[in-house]
């Protein structure tokens, strides 16, 4: 029982890693990426290709690719997010998804239909672990990613508490008019925060690709964990989110101590149920309770 | 009102078109010479998409179909040219669909060959048993196939026109057994099905089974495909000292499964880890690195079958090394499959007399006994009518011998189902 309870919030660290990039994405840019899946897959790609090549560790390779997909972000951010936000709040949406059948099937032309892992790549640390007395196994690679999960989390939210470019983008998120009269160009702002998204989305898929494999079609399987742990801690708060995804994750874990099926449903009801109460502390119109999901002071 | 009217229009000239069909398809006789010598078959396989790894192989095995038909197909001394149009399902069993009865109507085809999962094969069996087509298929369990397009038990089989060779519950069985009591265990098997088709199929009809062959089955029940953590489960198997496994999940649920099963130190527990429908193809098993050392596995075909291809006439080691020597990428099951699946197909056309009549190739297929790539096809003797029960053949994925060109060997273990097929090696236990 407490090794599932242990279990359950390694998993809700990993959950909320993957979710970081999307969490951020919506809370200052307003949209929901829905080619976030593909983009963590296509990174997952580019580090398994560098750490291959050279024979290098994916952690290394990882420090290597960084820079790249900041400036994929700087790039899409200028070219396909911008237009399309211009043009009403669906379109982001239709693009973004767009771009993810796009990423996948380029994907699928370049490295075929195999399915790779990095675990391989990081020998014993795939699956090496702890015993800790009363049953309790923390797994190295778990353990490392929610350590991950937390420094990065945490990193970003300071960073936008703390620094002027944190302070630029929270200000552009709230108002980009009115920032542009204090002197904010909030292209820029924009651009910066989608080279920083990318870049916690690279690491995220380097890390599903350490835990579990991937392949080109892969993206959209672990959307919908993401999105239900930034729904679950309140979207636009970066500590929200990793707290959601570690109360999805011990949910499920619960779950299943109940029945196998119950795994999924678990997580599923936690996050009805809070979707739920949310939309009933907003005062029940749909409307406000959109403003509550966008709720974006730190 | 307009929309009535045309409504009607379109019912008419549907009538006139349907009645039309039926009158080109029935008499052949008053067909010209010249265009009654070209066949048209339909091949529809997974290329791309999830399922893609399916159908890898399967451009290699088409080309040297090609080649042996490059002049032409002989039908009792008429030699017919063969026109195989082959279409991308993309994964999609709607898109799988929508292809057949594009190639059966707007191409006409005369005959259709169609392989690899259910995803790919139902919807396309449906279309041409609609349409009055007939078409083979393979690699998907028999059992999903029948009962799963609405066949009763005790019923006669209300398939006219489709037929399926391919593997069931009942040689999973008789493998399984066989490749069991080649080490000794506590005889205890901690199984993980899913909640899916497979799951719950393989769930009703093995475990019964298993259980009057002797074996303890440990069953934590149906887990949902996606799960993505299975502390509860490996507890029990742990609990229970199971020392023999076995798994039926989508191939990305055991990559996830089997490393946490190693984190909380199940696999050390483990004598025979047996999986089926993930671990058919090498490049998910190098995905788990050392893990994946002594996995045993179920093969629908392997390079060391003794079984030349009918129609090319290729024996099945060359098949395999022929792809290695044109892709660079390491053999697989699939390509004996896929090329068995074209075996029995043109033996059956051969056999018609008139591969340009309907009826008489869906008569050809029920007669149809033929020896392919994977062994013996035969339709006259199956538990019903359009099934052939196809062989599984018990094999484990070893460290491949120093200096091999790829890190994972697959070898054959015991061969309960086909005793033609030579066993490679003894069954090495797991840790």
């Amino acid at each position: 029982m407490v090794n599932e309870l242990v279990q359950g919030i390694l998993l809700g660290c990993y959950y909320a890693l993957i979710a970081c990039g999307l969490s951020f994405t919506f809370g200052v840019l307003r949209i929901i990426n829905l080619a976030h899946g593909s983009i963590a897959v296509l990174g997952a790609f580019v580090v398994w290709t560098i750490a291959e090549q050279w024979n290098i560790s994916p952690f290394l390779a990882l420090v290597a690719v960084a820079p790249f997909m900041a400036a994929a972000g700087w790039v899409l951010q200028r070219t396909v997010l911008e237009r399309s936000l211009r043009s009403g709040a669906l379109t982001p949406l239709l693009s973004t998804f767009g771009l993810a059948i796009v990423i996948d099937n380029l994907l699928f032309s370049k490295f075929g239909a195999d399915t790779r892992s990095m675990a391989p790549n990081i020998g014993d640390l795939a699956f090496a672990s702890w015993n800790l007395p009363g049953g309790v196994t923390i797994g190295q690679l778990a353990l490392l990613t929610a350590i991950v999960a937390v420094a990065l989390l945490g990193g970003l939210q300071l960073f936008l508490a703390r620094t002027p470019l944190g302070r630029a983008i929270r200000a552009t998120a709230e108002d980009p008019d009115t920032a542009e009269l204090v002197g904010i160009d909030s292209r820029k702002v924009y651009a910066a925060a989608t080279a920083i998204s990318m870049v916690t989305v690279a690491i995220a898929g380097t890390f599903l690709a350490l835990r579990a494999t991937f392949d080109p079609y892969a993206g959209s399987a672990q959307l919908i964990f993401a999105f239900e742990a930034i729904v679950i801690g309140g979207t636009g708060s970066l500590w929200g989110t990793l707290i959601g995804g570690i109360v999805l994750g011990v949910a499920q874990n619960l779950g299943s101590q109940i029945s196998p099926q119950g795994f999924l449903i678990g997580g599923h009801l936690v996050f009805f149920a809070v979707l739920a109460a949310r939309f009933f502390i907003a005062g029940r119109s749909p409307g406000s309770l959109v403003r509550s999901l966008r709720r974006t002071s730190p | 009102m307009p929309n009535t009217s045309s409504r009607r229009e379109f019912v008419k000239r549907a009538s006139a078109v349907a009645g039309g069909a039926a009158l080109v398809g029935a008499p052949a006789f008053w067909e010209t010479a010249g265009a009654a010598e070209a066949i048209k078959v339909g091949f529809i396989s997974p290329l791309t998409g999830p399922l893609g790894s399916f159908g890898e192989s399967d451009p290699y095995v088409l080309s040297l179909v090609r080649k042996a038909l490059a002049k032409g197909l002989n039908v009792g001394g008429t030699t017919y040219s063969v026109t195989i149009l082959d279409r991308d399902s993309q994964s999609d069993p709607a898109r799988a669909g929508q292809l057949a009865k594009e190639l059966i109507n707007s191409q006409g085809i005369d005959f259709m060959l169609v392989t690899s999962t259910p995803e790919v094969v139902n919807p396309v069996s449906d279309a041409c048993e609609a349409a009055g087509v007939p078409c083979l298929s393979t690699v998907m369990p028999w059992e999903a196939w029948y009962f799963g397009r609405g066949a009763k038990p005790g019923a006669p089989s209300p398939f006219k026109w489709t037929y399926h060779f391919s593997f069931g519950v009942k040689n999973f069985f008789d493998c399984y057994v066989s490749q069991w009591h080649e080490l000794s265990t506590n005889k205890k098997v901690g199984v993980l099905y899913p909640n899916d088709a497979d799951g719950n199929a393989i769930r009703e009809h093995l475990i019964p089974d298993l259980q009057k062959a002797g074996f303890t089955v440990v069953d934590p029940g149906g887990y949902e495909d996606g799960t993505t953590d299975y502390s509860a489960q490996i507890a029990k198997y742990k609990s229970e000292n199971c020392q023999i496994f076995n798994t039926f999940p989508i191939p990305p649920d055991f990559a996830t499964f089997w490393r946490q099963a190693a984190q909380q130190g199940y696999t050390k527990m483990v004598k025979i880890a047996q999986i089926a429908k993930t671990g058919l193809f090498p490049d998910t098993m190098e995905a788990l690195g050392s893990l994946a050392y002594n996995l045993a596995s179920a093969c629908y075909w392997h390079r060391n079958f003794p079984y030349p291809s009918s129609l090319t006439g290729i024996s099945s080691r060359e098949l395999a090394d022929g792809y290695e020597r044109t892709t660079g990428k390491q053999w697989n099951q699939q390509i004996g499959a896929t090329m068995s699946l074209f075996d029995a197909g043109f033996q059956a056309l051969k056999n018609s007399g008139a591969p340009k009549t309907k009826a008489a190739v869906a008569k050809a297929l029920s007669r149809l006994k033929t020896t392919t790539a994977v062994g013996v096809v035969d339709f006259t003797s199956g538990p019903f009518p359009n099934v052939s029960p196809a062989s599984i053949i018990g094999s484990q994925w070893v460290k491949a011998a120093p200096g091999s060109k790829h890190p994972l060997d697959l070898v054959i273990t015991e061969h309960a189902n086909d005793a033609k097929v030579p066993i490679g090696a003894k069954l090495r236990p797991f840790s």
